[in-house]
């Protein structure tokens, strides 16, 4: 498996530039956990071992062993276990609810008693993988409809019980991971055209029945994300036939809920240009920006506050090159399997940042996608780095 | 770029791939530079609005002076206890956590989350609702600041009354600011709590500039007095989130010269977190002291004015004094009695003491000098004279008074308090002889007695305090011209009927005739002057002005009053209670009658207008008592006092009283 090439002046072992726009993005990332969290008075008295940007490097040297680990297996190897990942996640999510632990109002954890891990993390990195495998099919077959639909209910089944947990974000992150790998393996448009329009048709249907639909015919919805989609579209949901003081309580309630929104959007705007300067944000040393958040959901309003536009455009560079780096790999991919490899971790990342960034800028709702290698979790930068892996494996066993 | 390249390349998938990615990332930058660059300025605003809270600094009040340097009104220190809230929130979270006792509850786990060794024992606090732990942090708060201010009020060894409805109040509305325990500590108390090594947490003492008038009573008409406003004058930043206790001058000095004395309140900005706790506090603006006002008022005369007119008779007096320097107009003393303390008015007069101001008989705010309007009687006398002496009746020639005198139109005659009997011009001014001046003064005509009243300028205003000031009344030639009858004429010769004045119009008056015909605008301020001496702040002064009018009388004539003058204190008039030995004093007495619409008499204003020394004039003192029993023997004597006063000032060393400060 392992060959060394005859030429390694053109032929590099591993994709440098990749590897600094990560570099650049965990100090980014370590620097700004810091400031985030050591605001507060009594972070600062925790010992050292237990604040969080500690913990953040932490897992940033976890997850690059991880990384390199991952780079020493052929990713053809990999992708023959893919299966067996697919059913552990499986299984993984079905005893989410059975077993898991429960935070901030959701049960998205499995307590492993030394951390407490988010299968639905990983769920995306083994999809990744299963959907490669499984597209990675002669051409001839992928046009058949059965496969189609079984590739369907491969998108399905995880989405769903990653919905029930719930987790909007996560979820909604399979899907266009999903239809990028169906589009570029090369599954007939129509079949692809109707998924998309169907699904679109789906989702609005939704929203219109959310927002608008009288009580009872709506559909169950958690309440929190019925909230965070009355709250992205600015509805305070007051009946048209309710008093002044309901419709001012709906008001209120609706102001408490788009509060985190309308801070990060103060925290971004009037970091201007050039940013207030590290450690110097008032938004989040105050406690305006929540501190439950600032550190994770929300480290890009405190980047953004701290550093500016400068920082933010410094920060989106990072990731462009980063996932232009992957669309590369997957030009250079030895087979298809490669390339549809690479293409689904680029899809993934892409949507983790326009949803993480835009959320921050309320171009999209409030849903809880970190930021990759940015926003402090455990899951999120092992998930992360290991998917950098991968990118990095396809690159290293490229063709010649 | 080098990650461009597989855009050449002959794969339209990863080519849709890269435009889609390039696509999202052109819109994420489009939408940062919309948020960071073109809405700066807007969330800059909410980011400041939301978590800077700016506080209204008062400035400090200037002092207002007599002509002495001697302050009549200045600020004292006062010592105030205050409580910072921000410095309790560690005793806000402790107390919360015991007052919210876990459970330590057992439960029953699988077999595998035993058997991977997990504790079934767990601690576990009951549920509350989220207006429930809002009531009990309320609680909380309220019980540890209680605490303190118990302590507090253990050290300070006086009860301080501290309720949960206060708190609340200044927890919702005032957090930013630290809550007022206790305000103006005695000595004692700023020691206690200065030696006390044990001082709860979050306590300071503050120290704050308060208004003080030290001669208490002294010239509280002239001064004025404060209310407690906040609001912004005009010019002023206006736009607050909270206020310090601040006053504005209502009357006198106090309200006239407000914008000078109140000086340029500043702007102190406090940062305060998500809670509203203050983080830090930053000056953006000091606040700058207010300028001093220098008057005219003599404190050592007005002092003696007040108690001589507080003499004046048993019970209280209702009257006024004005002391003037003829030459100048420069109002060297103005009292008025009953008075009152303007110290009540901080930090807030009680309801009770402001009933007692606002008494309906006694009118204890009403600045009697010039703020009433009174009829001169007999003292109105001296312009009668002018007039008669003006019009080129011999001042020798005798007039008969049988002791009353019939006017034309009036059925009853005028009284005459003088004895009946032959009447020159210096004995019926000493003895006061209505038939002599109502003969003689209908002689020399009503319009020729009108036109002396208006170039003396009764019936106007002297500018003095405009807010508290009365013009008096004076009949207009117009009026004199049509359906006018003898009687109002007789009347207006003996200083009533359609005639009211004011002391100051009289001290005027008296001045006009001291002083060779000068009618002066009366001086109560002279200049204005900024509180750090070394500032090259301008002095704004206030000269004595050039004469309103002249009386248009010849010096003949006047002499001839002042003569008059002098004899009626000097040679056994009814003025003769006035007499100083050392001095000679010039006056005239009046006793006006008040009557009810039914034509009763029922009282009188007693007077006594005067001017000394004789040769050159440099006093002039009007004294007015309402209810008085007469001019000569309640008025008179409360000038002799005045005058001896003067005497004994001008004996000590002092800078001359009168000295003209040009």
């Amino acid at each position: 498996m392992i060959h060394f090439p005859v030429n390694e002046h053109r032929q590099p072992r591993v994709d440098w530039l990749m590897i600094i726009a990560i570099l650049g993005l965990m100090i980014t990332g370590a620097l700004f956990v810091y400031s985030a969290t050591m605001a507060n008075e009594s972070a600062a008295l925790t010992p050292w071992y237990n604040q969080a940007w500690v913990r953040q490097i932490a897992w940033y040297t976890i997850g690059s062993c991880a990384m390199a680990t991952l780079c020493v297996v052929d990713y053809r190897i990999l992708a023959r276990w893919s299966l067996v990942a697919y059913v552990i996640t499986i299984l993984c999510l079905i005893a989410v609810p059975i077993i898991g632990v429960d935070r901030f109002g959701a049960r998205r954890w499995i307590d492993l008693g030394v951390f407490q891990f988010q299968p639905s993390e990983f769920a995306k990195l083994s999809f990744i993988l299963a959907m490669g495998n499984f597209l990675s099919r002669p051409l001839d077959e992928l046009k058949l409809m059965r496969v189609f639909w079984k590739a369907i209910g491969m998108i399905a089944l995880p989405f769903l019980l990653i919905m029930k947990e719930p987790d909007l974000g996560s979820a909604l992150i399979l899907l266009p991971v999903g239809l990028t790998m169906l589009f570029v393996a090369g599954v007939p448009p129509r079949y692809i055209n109707t998924l998309v329009g169907a699904s679109g048709i789906l989702v609005a249907l939704i929203l219109i029945d959310v927002l608008f639909a009288p009580p009872q015919w709506q559909l169950k919805l958690e309440d929190y994300q019925k909230r965070r989609l009355l709250t992205y579209f600015g509805i305070d949901g007051a009946a048209a036939n309710a008093t002044p003081a309901q419709k001012a309580e709906a008001r209120r309630t609706q102001r408490n809920y788009s509060y985190n929104v309308d801070q990060a959007l103060i925290s971004v705007g009037s970091g201007g240009l050039m940013g207030k300067g590290w450690r110097e944000g008032t938004q989040n040393a105050l406690g305006y920006l929540p501190r439950a958040v600032a550190h994770n959901d929300f480290i890009f309003s405190v980047i953004a506050e701290e550093k500016g536009f400068m920082g933010s455009v410094t920060v989106v560079a990072l990731y462009s090159v980063l996932l232009f780096t992957g669309i590369r790999i997957a030009g250079q991919a030895r087979d298809r399997l490669g390339k549809l490899l690479a293409v689904g971790v680029v899809a993934m990342l892409f949507s983790h940042v326009f949803i993480n960034i835009g959320m921050n800028i309320r171009l999209m709702p409030v849903t809880g996608v970190p930021l990759p290698l940015l926003s402090y979790g455990g899951s999120s930068v092992l998930c992360s780095l290991i998917a950098a892996g991968i990118l990095q494996n396809v690159y290293i066993h490229r063709r010649s | 770029m080098i990650v461009f390249d597989q855009l050449k390349k002959n794969d339209p998938y990863l080519r849709a791939l890269t435009l889609a990615v390039l696509l999202g990332i052109g819109i994420l930058v489009a939408g940062l530079w919309w948020v960071q660059i073109i809405s700066y300025r807007h969330y800059t605003e909410n980011q400041k609005s939301q978590s800077f809270r700016t506080v209204r600094i008062p400035a400090i009040r200037g002092k207002i002076l007599d002509r002495q340097g001697v302050a009549v009104a200045e600020n004292r220190p006062s010592y105030n206890v205050s409580l910072y809230l921000d410095e309790l929130r560690e005793e806000f979270r402790a107390e919360y956590s015991r007052s919210r006792q876990p459970q330590w509850v057992t439960n029953s786990l699988p077999f595998w989350k035993r058997w991977l060794g997990f504790n079934p024992v767990k601690k576990q606090y009951s549920k509350l609702t989220i207006p429930q732990r809002r009531a009990l942090e309320a609680q909380v708060r309220y019980r540890v600041a209680s605490n303190v201010v118990q302590q507090v009020s253990t050290i300070l060894q006086q009860p301080i009354p501290f309720t949960f409805g206060d708190f609340m109040k200044h927890y919702t509305n005032q957090l930013a600011l630290p809550l007022p325990v206790l305000v103006n500590l005695d000595p004692q108390q700023v020691a206690r709590l200065l030696e006390g090594a044990a001082n709860p947490p979050g306590i300071d003492l503050e120290i704050q500039p308060t208004r003080y008038y030290p001669g208490t009573n002294l010239a509280a008409h002239v001064l004025g007095y404060l209310v407690r406003d906040n609001r912004s004058l005009e010019g002023e930043v206006a736009d607050f989130n909270f206020r310090l206790p601040d006053y504005r001058g209502h009357v006198g000095i106090e309200g006239e010269f407000d914008a000078e004395l109140r000086g340029k309140a500043g702007v102190k900005s406090v940062l305060v977190n998500s809670l509203g706790y203050r983080q830090s506090e930053n000056v953006w603006m000091a606040a700058e002291p207010g300028k001093n006002v220098v008057l005219t008022i003599d404190a050592a005369l007005q002092q003696a004015a007040e108690s001589a007119l507080q003499s004046a008779m048993a019970g209280v007096v209702k009257g006024a004094a004005v002391v003037m320097d003829p030459h100048t107009g420069d109002v060297l003393a103005l009292a008025s009695s009953p008075s009152y303390d303007p110290n009540l008015f901080i930090p807030r007069i009680t309801t009770e003491e402001w009933r007692r101001l606002s008494d309906e008989k006694l009118k204890p705010q009403v600045n009697r000098a010039m703020q009433e309007k009174y009829a001169p009687g007999s003292i109105f006398k001296a312009v009668t004279g002018l007039a008669i002496l003006e019009a080129g009746i011999d001042p020798a020639e005798k007039i008969y008074s049988p002791g009353f005198i019939r006017v034309p139109g009036r059925n009853k005659p005028i009284e005459d308090l003088a004895e009946k009997g032959e009447y020159d011009f210096k004995k019926a001014f000493i003895k006061s002889s209505n038939t002599y001046f109502i003969t003689n003064g209908t002689k020399a005509g009503i319009e020729s007695i009108i036109r002396l009243g208006q170039r003396l300028h009764l019936g106007e205003k002297t500018g003095l305090l405009s807010s508290q000031e009365t013009g008096g009344s004076l009949p207009k030639l117009v009026d004199v011209r049509r359906g006018w009858i003898a009687p109002d004429t007789a009347y207006i010769c003996i200083g009533q009927g359609r005639l009211d004045v004011t002391p100051l119009q009289m001290a005027v008056m008296i001045s006009a005739i001291a002083n060779g015909g000068k009618v002066l605008w009366p001086r109560l301020v002279q200049r204005i002057v900024p509180a750090d001496p070394n500032s090259d702040e301008t002095v704004i002064q206030f000269p004595t002005r050039p004469p309103r009018d002249n009386l248009g009388v010849s010096e003949r004539t006047l002499a001839i009053t002042r003569e008059a003058m002098l004899a009626d204190v000097e040679e056994g008039g009814t003025g003769k209670a006035a007499l100083v030995p050392g001095m000679k004093i010039g006056g005239k007495t009046g006793t006006a009658q008040i009557t009810n619409p039914r034509g009763q008499i029922v009282g009188h204003t007693t007077w006594f207008a005067s001017c000394a020394p004789f040769e050159n004039p440099r006093w002039v003192v009007v004294v007015m008592v309402e209810e008085g029993s007469s001019g000569g023997g309640t008025c008179a004597p409360v000038a002799a006092k005045i005058y001896r006063t003067i005497q004994k000032l001008e004996a000590e060393e002092r800078p001359s009283v009168a000295s003209n400060d040009r």
